[in-house]
């Protein structure tokens, strides 16, 4: 049994799907290039992550995924660095293609022809890794004893930090705004509740 | 009411086996149109997490066949038919009516059409034929069956060889100091958020006691081993708040 789910690996997942989609939405010719890839699955390893992501294509849809039942049908093998400088340079210079090699041509010309700032997207995913790392890092080094407590905080930090863009939009939520006020309060006489358990854990 | 007939929990309390179908029917009915917003209010937006995680881990593929059990407003629905493609199929099949409305319309809304069929089903008793699909979910519907081990052993059924099953639903948190916080939350602020927004307290009540009631993680790895399933494995997430059962057939 796998631990923790690999939310670091996820989340670019999730990041390079929302980023090429909406670049495929804002583009001239809506993501006329992809459509000659349509029902392909194209893994590309970005290094230095080991493990590959999934595109699966399916009617100018981009799916991002980290696993996939059987082959795909062409893989790309590159490195983070050249695939981020890929919309100024129009290449990737020291990619490996295999198995449909003119299929997983095409998926590089059809990123090329989309206006998107990767390294710009990309960085904001680093920070979130980062501070990922950071907090696993803290929870490594702070040993056994406080990992419990450890543990549940970070869970919590988690949650935020990965889904505070999944909360609801504002408009939805806007006819109930006042009655929030009540549950804010709640929250906060939680959150002290949650303090008050923490220092009996420590101190015990 | 009769006091010798069988009785089955709802929630916290005991009714007979025949009136909780109703009941949970009238639970969804009540929380149908309001389900979305609810959702990520009570969960702060993580069972989005939970499910791309479940996508993630499904491995789909285009052309796959797949049945989302349960499926109430269609959330894994859309991924699967994004990612299946025109040569793939997802079926959404619900016990509710209204649940499958309310997810046929948001999903056309949204621009899902063609690869994906609507239809009323209880999972303890599935219309398709034996080995139909390369995989098959049920999220946070498996707690509200009121037999577990035969909705199991139909999922096993339509199941082509080689294909998987995914149940997300929730589960016994592992972490103690989290188990706190989270009966907390669960019975003290989440049946008021229910009352808040869709005026349901009751509902909520039974949601957070279903979810207290349902077989733990290894319980419900061995109803999967006993109703037929060739592996089975399960994968905690948020402290095992939820967990991911996945079965194979081969
Ligand atoms: C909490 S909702 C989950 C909906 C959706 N899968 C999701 O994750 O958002 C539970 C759903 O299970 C359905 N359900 C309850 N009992 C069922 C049964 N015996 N057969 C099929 N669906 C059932 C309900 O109608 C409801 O739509």
């Amino acid at each position: 049994m796998q631990a923790q789910p690999n939310l670091a690996l996820i989340s670019l997942s999730k990041t390079i799907e929302s980023v090429l989609n909406t670049a495929i939405r804002l583009d001239d010719m809506q993501g006329e290039a992809f459509k000659a890839l349509d029902d392909n699955v194209i893994e590309l390893t970005l290094t230095p992550i080991e493990s590959p992501l999934y595109f699966l294509i399916t009617h100018t849809t981009v799916s991002v995924q980290t696993t996939l039942q059987g082959e795909a049908d062409a893989a790309i093998q590159t490195t983070l660095i050249d695939f981020a400088s890929l919309p100024i340079q129009r290449q990737l210079p020291h990619a490996k293609l295999s198995g449909d090699t003119d299929l997983a041509q095409r998926f590089i010309d059809a990123l090329c022809s989309l206006d998107i700032d990767w390294e710009e997207q990309l960085s904001h995913y680093t920070g979130d890794l980062i501070a990922f790392k950071v907090g696993h890092g803290i929870r490594t080094l702070l040993g056994a004893q406080t990992n419990a407590k450890q543990t549940a905080s970070q869970t919590i930090r988690e949650y935020l930090q990965f889904e505070l863009e999944a909360v609801p939009v504002k408009h939805q939520v806007a006819h109930f705004c006042e009655e929030v006020q009540t549950i804010t309060d709640e929250v906060d006489a939680l959150e002290k509740r949650i303090q008050q358990l923490q220092q009996t854990q420590t101190s015990t | 009411m009769s006091q010798n007939k069988p009785t089955i929990d709802f929630g916290f309390s005991d009714v007979p086996i025949e009136e909780k179908v109703k009941k949970v029917k009238g639970v969804f009915d009540s929380v149908a149109s309001n389900y979305d917003i609810m959702n990520d209010v009570m969960s702060l937006g993580v069972h989005r997490i939970w499910k791309r995680h479940t996508i993630e881990l499904s491995g789909i593929r285009p052309g796959h066949v797949v049945l989302d059990l349960a499926g109430g407003t269609g959330d894994l629905t859309k991924a699967f038919a994004k990612r299946v493609g025109k040569t793939g199929r997802v079926v959404l099949a619900d016990i509710n009516e209204s649940m499958v409305r309310v997810g046929r319309d948001r999903l056309i809304n949204e621009g899902i059409v063609g690869n994906v069929d609507y239809t009323i089903a209880n999972a303890e008793a599935l219309a398709f034929p034996d080995n139909t699909f390369d995989l098959a979910t049920i999220a946070f519907g498996l707690r509200n069956v009121t037999n577990k081990d035969k909705a199991l052993e139909e999922l096993y059924r339509v199941l082509k060889p080689g294909g998987q099953l995914m149940i997300l639903e929730f589960s016994k948190v592992t972490q103690p100091l989290f188990a706190k916080f989270y009966d907390f939350y669960s019975f003290n602020i989440l049946p008021k958020m229910g009352k808040l927004i869709a005026n349901d307290e009751a509902s909520y009540q039974y949601l957070a006691e279903s979810i207290r009631m349902h077989p733990d993680q290894d319980t419900l790895k061995q109803m999967m081993l006993t109703a037929g399933f060739d592996k089975a494995e399960y994968l905690n997430m948020s402290e095992g708040i939820v967990a991911l059962h996945r079965g194979w057939k081969f």
